[in-house]
């Protein structure tokens, strides 16, 4: 919200620079979000008047002689249309600077000396609302009378700053000039002087000019109106604009300017309805009628649910109370009669009607925050005021004021010692008095008791916490104190989710994994690529109710889509080779937790391609990371869809399925555009957490010496190594140390179809020697297995 | 008399060829050709028994003592020998030590879980727990708990993605606070890293995905003088001794009083920079007393327990520390960025 500073200045002091105003603002609560000096980089510009004005024969130009309110009129030539003898004007002296860096010298201009410039309106950055005879085209042309040689900075409201206030959520009563000055009087310790308002009446009755009635006072619990008659619409002085320029509104006439300059004065949002418009002479305020339409002022054709609040004349709703009034009864310049409506609408009403219809205004925007009801014939009072100050017509004497359930004004009760303890920072008693009395409280202090009546614009405030932060906050947040915590002593720590993501990151890193992040979403295309068969669960993820966009729609069930795109992003951006991971949550909405929520599901995703990388690369840092949490896994076969049927598998322990891994599917790949091979690992976090074996005691270093035999076995291609090898090491029992796989062999030797495979087996006993008998015995025993199961016989 | 004349001369001349010696193999030789067993100084003892019997002591003794001395000088030289030819070999199997090799490549977390990381050994170190809950949450601890009821017009400002009327993706860290409230008793002190969403556009600043710190504290007496302490105790640890934090009203509706927390600006020490706007000052975290209405809702007897909570924004502390300056770049996973990480 931008306010002028100026306009500040009417309510109280500010004795400060802006830069040090804007900062004590922000450090008791009032967020500045910039403060624009308006009249930035003008200088040395004076009103001058023009005494002669002869044409430049052949040129456009004009040579005049301008009085400055020195000793000699001044020489300047100047190329405007409309310059005039007579012409008051602002001049850019000699040495003068305007907006933009721009700098005006003497000079001679064909030929004729020129000790200055005549100025536009666009040179000196004054826009045309603010001063409405300013043409583009000319000069801008002074209608009052100024002193010669006066700076025009503050005649032109050019000597002021916008200042873009950031008001908290909680504090609507802060969204106008009288709530922000007294804020400012409460942080500078100023006196807060709000303008006595008088209304003068030209007598008639109120009861003779309208009627009003609230069907629906829940949605309306208060309706304040006063009418004006012998309406004379004209535009507003200069002072009334230059206000509403800063605080970004356009003035239209002296009785819609009354309206708004009372919004940001006041904070209540006001409407004018043109009287003799008005159906009847009534309002009604009631719920709408279900499919009823009205045409607001934009010249939208609207239809309207019966939550929607409308205000009525005798015949329809003509206006959308609070969010935009109609059409018909649009002040013009033909108005007359006026009807000032000020009013207080349910905010929550307000909110689901405004996003029902896609409507926000400034008005609905100010009621969604919340408008008290309790200041509303204060707000009324003020546009009658200004109604008599501008002359704009005469006052109909009467109000009406429709508001069956005053809210009770709020008492507080605090103790001094709560207060001070909770902001741990010692605030004598007499100033808190003295700062709630500042912020408009009530305050009488007895003892340690502090009982508040709570100002009935404060709706934010109800218990002693809140009058604990009015009073830190302007006492000042730097005086609260820098304390250790105390007590108890509590175990620090994290948890164990933690420290295996930490443990499996730490061995990656080791590997040169890179850890990357994804969103948590995805959309449902890219989970379709991984060609999944139909009826997977993965296929139907949780849907968000209303995502961003169509990629980004559900909660995603696996990581593999999003490494996949990571994979082809970095493949096709140039680098050759790459080891990405990724640790989140994937979601299952299919098994909710007893609170009805997704299961989330900690998980691993591997991405790997590059020169070096295959299958058994990626399959070893897996092996690794589970070796880690102590468990063991057999290698089995196969994976899920996206893998390559043949370069894939799974690695379960006591029949869970800790992890799947494989190359890229061709097909996958070319759904991901990925162009080169890569391979692809998940690990099931969770499963890893739930089933790690804690480190337990080391084996005693061996006693007896062990010893090492060489097997080769000459097998089917079909065979697959890794069930031999368990089979080596069970028919191998306890004195079997390790069985180690050191060459395969295809050739003619061994036939085609077969392989063989080489074997280094290492046997040993923890008591004993072993003998040659007992070797040869366990080796027998080795290869009799093979040769049962496997059909593999000795080479 | 001769026989010692020839002692003298096998002396002497040992004494000099053992001078011109270069390899350990010559001087084995020598060694066999003087002392050996066949050698000459054992031909001359075995020539004793041609003098005379009163000769023979003092001549052995000669003898023998020709012996331990040529002995000695040879071990001598064989270690002079033996540490040169040792020389000559290293200097054989010179390399290049300045030839290239590739380096082997370590990986690195990601700028979030550096982040992540440091601020749990920062607040473990204070007592605090680490503690996790669901990135899908129920409206009930997102909201409802957190001071936010239903139709609360600072509910909009949240952005949220609803699932349904009653679970939505977390908004922020803070249902935690509720989740420890209800399952644990003071003293409570703990955080919670995660994964929070809003639904923002993307840009450089926003991200729908991000991710917040809460940290919770409940116990007696607790007071903003505290939050303040740890605070700066952090920011101190996190940014170094001569950092220092600044507290600013605001608010949020689960905390009262509130504040947002500056740091000194790590760019320019305070002094006012492009970074931070010339203000001398960085906002990191909001923060606040855990509002009354908050504990009670959450099972807590205000009126005995007072608390605080704060929270991290990790995105804006991880840009800022690698120097990010697009929000995209972290969730993009080019390799080309991330890797630069150690």
């Amino acid at each position: 919200m931008k306010l002028s500073l100026n306009m500040l200045r009417e309510y109280t002091d500010i004795p400060v620079t802006p830069k040090e105003y804007e900062n004590r603002m922000i450090m008791t609560g009032t967020a500045v979000e910039g403060m624009e000096d308006i009249g930035g980089g003008i200088e040395n510009v004076v009103v001058g008047r023009v005494l002669t004005c002869t044409d430049v024969e052949g040129t456009h130009l004009h040579q005049c002689t301008v009085d400055v309110g020195a000793a000699a009129p001044l020489s300047i030539v100047c190329g405007a249309p409309n310059v005039y003898a007579g012409a008051l004007v602002p001049v850019a002296l000699d040495g003068a600077r305007l907006p933009g860096g721009i700098k005006i010298k003497s000079g001679k201009l064909r030929g004729m000396v020129s000790e200055g410039m005549l100025c536009a309106a666009t040179e000196l950055g004054v826009p045309a609302d603010l001063y409405p005879n300013v043409g583009d085209a000319g000069l801008l042309l002074f209608q009052e009378d100024y002193p010669l040689g006066s700076d025009v900075k503050p005649i032109l409201g050019l000597d002021d700053y916008a200042v873009d206030f950031d008001i908290l959520a909680n504090r609507p009563d802060c969204l106008c000039a009288m709530g922000i000055a007294r804020e400012t009087a409460a942080a500078l310790g100023t006196p807060f002087h709000p303008p006595a308002v008088t209304v003068r009446e030209a007598g008639g009755n109120i009861q003779d000019e309208v009627r009003v009635r609230v069907d629906d006072s829940d949605l309306c619990p208060r309706y304040s109106a006063r009418v004006i008659k012998n309406v004379r619409i004209a535009p507003s002085p200069l002072w009334l604009r230059k206000y509403l320029h800063a605080a970004g509104l356009r003035s239209i006439n002296n009785i819609v300017d009354i309206t708004n300059y009372v919004m940001i004065e006041h904070g209540h949002p006001m409407h004018a309805f043109d009287l003799a418009k008005v159906r009847g002479r009534q309002i009604i305020v009631r719920r709408a009628k279900a499919g009823e339409t009205l045409t607001t002022l934009d010249g939208e054709h609207r239809v309207l649910r019966t939550d929607d609040l409308v205000i009525c004349d005798q015949e329809r709703a003509t206006g959308l109370a609070g969010i935009m009034g109609g059409e018909e009864s649009e002040i013009t310049e033909t108005t007359a009669e006026v009807m000032f409506e000020c009013a207080s609408f349910d905010r929550t009403a307000i909110r689901l009607t405004g996003r029902a219809l896609g409507m926000r205004t400034e008005s609905s925007g100010r009621f969604e925050r919340g408008v008290s009801p309790a200041t509303t014939m204060a707000a009324l009072d003020r546009a009658c005021m200004l109604v008599n100050l501008l002359d704009a017509g005469d006052v109909v004497t009467g109000a009406v004021d429709l508001y069956p359930a005053p809210t009770p004004p709020q008492v507080i009760s605090a103790s001094v010692v709560r207060i001070a303890q909770r902001a741990g920072t010692d605030i004598p008693a007499q100033a808190m008095v003295d700062i709630l009395t500042r912020l408009a409280y009530q305050v009488t202090l007895d003892g340690n008791r502090l009982t508040v009546a709570v100002p009935a614009f404060r709706s934010d405030v109800d218990g002693e916490a809140d009058l604990c932060e009015d009073v830190l906050r302007i006492y000042g947040y730097e005086h609260i104190g820098c304390t250790r915590l105390r007590g108890e002593t509590t175990q620090g720590g994290t948890t164990p989710m933690l420290k295996l993501a930490a443990r499996a990151a730490g061995i990656l890193h080791g590997m040169g994994y890179i850890e990357v992040m994804n969103y948590s979403f995805l959309g449902l295309k890219q989970l379709e690529k991984l060609g999944l068969p139909e009826g997977d669960a993965r296929l139907a993820p949780m849907p968000i109710r209303n995502p961003l966009g169509e990629d980004t729609a559900v909660m995603r069930p696996t990581l593999a889509p999003d490494m996949l795109k990571t994979v082809a992003y970095n493949m096709n951006h140039g680098t050759p080779a790459a080891n990405l991971y990724e640790i989140a949550a994937v979601f299952d909405h299919h098994n909710p937790t007893a609170e009805g929520l997704p299961q989330e599901t900690q998980t691993l995703c591997l991405g790997s391609y590059g020169e070096g990388v295959d299958f058994f690369t990626v399959r070893g840092a897996l092996e690794a990371i589970l070796y880690a949490a102590g468990i063991q896994c057999e290698v089995t076969a196969g994976a899920d869809q996206y893998y390559h049927p043949g370069r894939s598998a799974r690695l379960i322990a006591d029949g869970i399925t800790f992890a799947q891994l494989g190359e890229v599917h061709p097909a996958t790949r070319e759904a991901f555009d990925i162009p080169r091979r890569a391979v692809l690992a998940e690990v099931n976090l969770q499963a890893v957490l739930q089933h790690a074996v804690p480190m337990g005691e080391l084996s005693p270093l061996p006693r007896f010496p062990s010893v090492a035999r060489d097997l080769a076995l000459v097998m089917s291609e079909t065979v697959a190594v890794g069930p031999l090898m368990a089979a080596m090491r069970r028919a191998g029992g306890n004195l079997l140390e390790s069985i180690e796989m050191f060459d395969v062999y295809r050739g003619l030797q061994v036939g085609a179809g077969n392989k063989s495979v080489a074997f280094s087996l290492t046997f040993r006993a923890s008591d004993r020697t072993l003998t040659e008998p007992e070797i040869q015995k366990a080796m027998d025993k080795v290869l009799r297995s093979c040769t049962a199961q496997f059909g593999a016989i000795l080479r | 008399m001769a026989m010692l004349e020839t002692l003298q001369t096998i002396k002497r001349q040992a004494e000099e060829q053992l001078a011109t010696l270069t390899s350990t193999a010559a001087l084995d030789a020598l060694r066999v050709r003087v002392l050996g067993k066949k050698g000459e100084l054992t031909a001359l003892l075995k020539g004793l028994g041609q003098l005379a019997p009163e000769e023979r002591p003092t001549v052995g003794a000669q003898i023998n003592e020709v012996h331990a001395w040529l002995n000695e000088r040879m071990d001598a030289h064989l270690a002079l020998l033996q540490a040169r030819e040792r020389e000559l070999a290293l200097q054989m199997e010179t390399i290049d030590v300045t030839e290239p090799r590739p380096m082997p490549k370590i990986g690195a977390a990601h700028p979030i879980t550096l982040v992540m990381h440091e601020l749990i050994e920062c607040f473990t170190g204070m007592g605090f727990e680490v503690m996790q809950g669901p990135e899908v949450e129920l409206d009930h601890y997102n909201f409802e708990l957190m001071n936010l009821p239903k139709n609360h017009p600072a509910r909009d400002a949240q952005d949220t993605f609803y699932m349904d009327d009653n679970i939505v993706l977390r908004t922020h860290t803070s249902p935690m606070q509720a989740r420890a409230m209800l399952t644990r008793k003071p003293p409570i002190r703990i955080i919670c890293p995660g994964r929070v969403y809003r639904a923002d556009e993307v840009d450089a600043t926003h991200s729908p995905v991000f991710h917040q710190m809460e940290g919770l504290v409940v116990d007696e007496h607790v007071t903003m003088a505290d939050l303040r302490g740890t605070l700066d105790a952090f920011a101190k640890k996190m940014y170094g001794e001569d950092v220092s934090t600044r507290f600013r009203p605001s608010f949020f509706p689960f905390t009262e009083p509130s504040a947002e927390v500056d740091l000194t600006c790590s760019s320019c020490h305070g002094k006012g920079c492009r970074i931070c706007k010339e203000t001398g000052w960085i906002e990191v975290l909001g923060s606040g007393m855990v509002n009354p209405k908050v504990l009670e809702m959450c099972g807590i007897d205000s009126t005995r327990y007072s608390g605080f909570a704060f929270g991290i924004g990790m995105e804006r502390l991880a840009m800022r520390r690698f120097g990010i300056r697009d929000m995209r770049l972290l969730y993009e996973g080019d390799a080309r960025l991330l890797g630069q990480l150690r």
